[in-house]
């Protein structure tokens, strides 16, 4: 018996890797597991607030991310930018992180299709502008200073959607999808907008709430689970809710792991070595 | 010395002093300056890219020509950047559709190279920490211990399926497995976030002060 207990606190990382690539695929196998994300207060606050809104005002959404969150990101983005659309704001797209600038349009671009909104008059994509911090702080002072052509090419100041925008004051609600810095704490710090909220990975989450508790956030969207709750309250399962049988399977698996490695590592008396 | 180190030193006092009284002169004077200058960041920024991208090339040249260990990733980073640009050249910006997609070459590249494979490399993460979990994460003592009930409990309130693991198994208790975790995240969590944004902020005043006055020249290269 100690013998295999020993074993088992040595198992080979390959097993752990065969049983982790297992348990992914097992909801593609049986299906969706079908069980509900509970929708959070925070994620709750993010979707009330844009609901709040009066069709046509000005939303922001600043896309920080990379196709290494794009998972995460991604569904949280569309899920956003779909509630927009259905609330019939003014949606200005635009992205702090270079590698990113190519989704972010893909997004905008999707959505308004599915929504028949047009390009200029109800939406605009900013795209990229290096100096992060900067930008945000331009956007403070002139965005057209900041962005004098959109993504496209387009003169900014001559688009129909920015109408009546000068500065970030005169948007009243922007998010920030962020995977990193810069990101949520910049737009924070940096920032101008008269109330924000955040959506960004799970491995980043934790350190948004003190933002949060002390209400330079309205609202946070925490990873995968995030972006399915958010998807729960628009009534339209997407990437984010498919994605979360996987997300359960994987962390089942490693509490799993967890719990066995702590219970051999018991039973074989190595506590204190 | 004069160039390399007095007048960097000079300039960093000056703006320092400048913009750090800046932000409390409500004026269009100084809004005005703020802006100025403001976008003269944004174009060094942009500078920035071009000398990242030297020291980048500059870097792995180096290890090619020298044949030092792991010269055929260095060999990956050039194919990847002269053949990005030649593909970007070569289309001139000629716009492809197919499969439900309109892009151009450089889109292409974008959506079938870069998405895919920081996708593929980040996925990985998800088996490596599989592993150090399962050889690391063990309750060693009182604080390893707390750090491993805390990381359960908030990886079982996290997903649908530990929801429902916590229901069947402990349903009897008052809170539920996401009300835990949201205890976790907003008490015990947020408290050290919290300190350490203090720290990091009372941090970041006192480094900025010792640039301002000469003290830490770091960025200047001393030291090296």
């Amino acid at each position: 018996m100690r013998k295999l207990v020993e074993k088992v606190l040595i198992m080979d990382r390959r097993v752990i890797y065969a049983l982790m690539a297992s348990v992914a695929l097992l909801p593609l196998v049986i299906g969706p597991l079908g069980l509900p994300s509970k929708v959070s207060p925070e994620v709750k606050a993010v979707y009330e607030r844009i609901e709040s809104l009066p069709e046509g005002a000005p939303f922001l959404i600043s896309m920080d991310f990379d196709p290494a969150s794009k998972p995460e990101l991604y569904p949280m983005a569309e899920a956003l930018v779909r509630h927009a659309f259905r609330k019939n704001l003014r949606v200005i797209g635009m992205n702090l992180w270079i590698t990113g600038s190519g989704m972010a349009e893909r997004i905008l671009s999707d959505v308004a299709e599915e929504y028949g909104k047009r390009y200029g008059e109800d939406y605009v994509y900013l795209g990229w502008a290096p100096g992060a911090a900067n930008v945000i702080l331009g956007l403070g002072q002139d965005l057209y200073k900041t962005f004098p052509r959109d993504y496209y090419g387009n003169l900014t100041s001559e688009l129909p959607v920015l109408n009546g925008i000068n500065t970030l004051r005169d948007i009243p609600f922007m998010v920030d999808l962020a995977a990193g810095d810069p990101g949520i704490e910049t737009w924070v710090v940096y920032g101008k907008a008269r109330s924000m909220a955040g959506g960004c990975t799970a491995v980043i989450a934790p350190g948004m709430y003190a933002f949060l508790n002390s209400g330079q956030l309205v609202g946070l969207i925490g990873g995968m689970r995030g972006a399915a709750e958010y998807e729960a309250l628009l009534e339209k399962p997407g990437k984010a809710t498919v994605g979360m049988d996987i997300q359960s399977t994987t962390h089942i698996l490693i509490l799993a792991l967890i719990l066995l490695s702590n219970i051999a590592f018991f039973a074989t008396g190595r506590r204190g070595r | 010395m004069f160039l390399r180190q007095y007048v960097p030193m000079a300039i960093a006092f000056v703006m320092g002093i400048i913009f750090a009284l800046q932000y409390y002169v409500p004026h269009p004077a100084s809004e005005k300056l703020l802006t100025t200058v403001n976008d003269w960041l944004i174009v060094v920024g942009g500078f920035s890219m071009v000398l990242g991208l030297a020291s980048l090339m500059g870097s792995h040249w180096s290890k090619l020509r020298k044949g030092a260990p792991g010269w055929g990733y260095s060999l990956v980073v050039f194919v990847g950047i002269f053949g990005t640009l030649a593909v970007g050249i070569a289309s001139r910006g000629k716009i492809f559709a197919g499969e439900g997609l309109v892009l151009t070459a450089l889109g292409w590249v974008y959506e079938n190279v870069l998405v895919s494979l920081q996708g593929t490399v980040f996925s990985l993460l998800a088996f490596f920490m599989a592993s150090a979990a399962f050889r690391t994460f063990r309750a060693r003592n009182l604080e390893a211990a707390l750090l491993l009930i805390a990381a359960f409990l908030v990886m079982l309130g996290h997903v649908p399926l530990g929801e429902y693991i916590w229901d069947r198994l402990l349903g009897f208790l008052p809170p539920k497995a996401d009300e835990v975790m949201g205890w976790i995240m907003n008490v015990p969590n947020m408290a050290a976030k919290r300190g350490i944004l203090l720290g990091v902020g009372l941090g970041v005043i006192a480094t900025s002060l010792k640039i301002i006055f000469g003290i830490e020249r770091a960025y200047m290269g001393e030291g090296r």
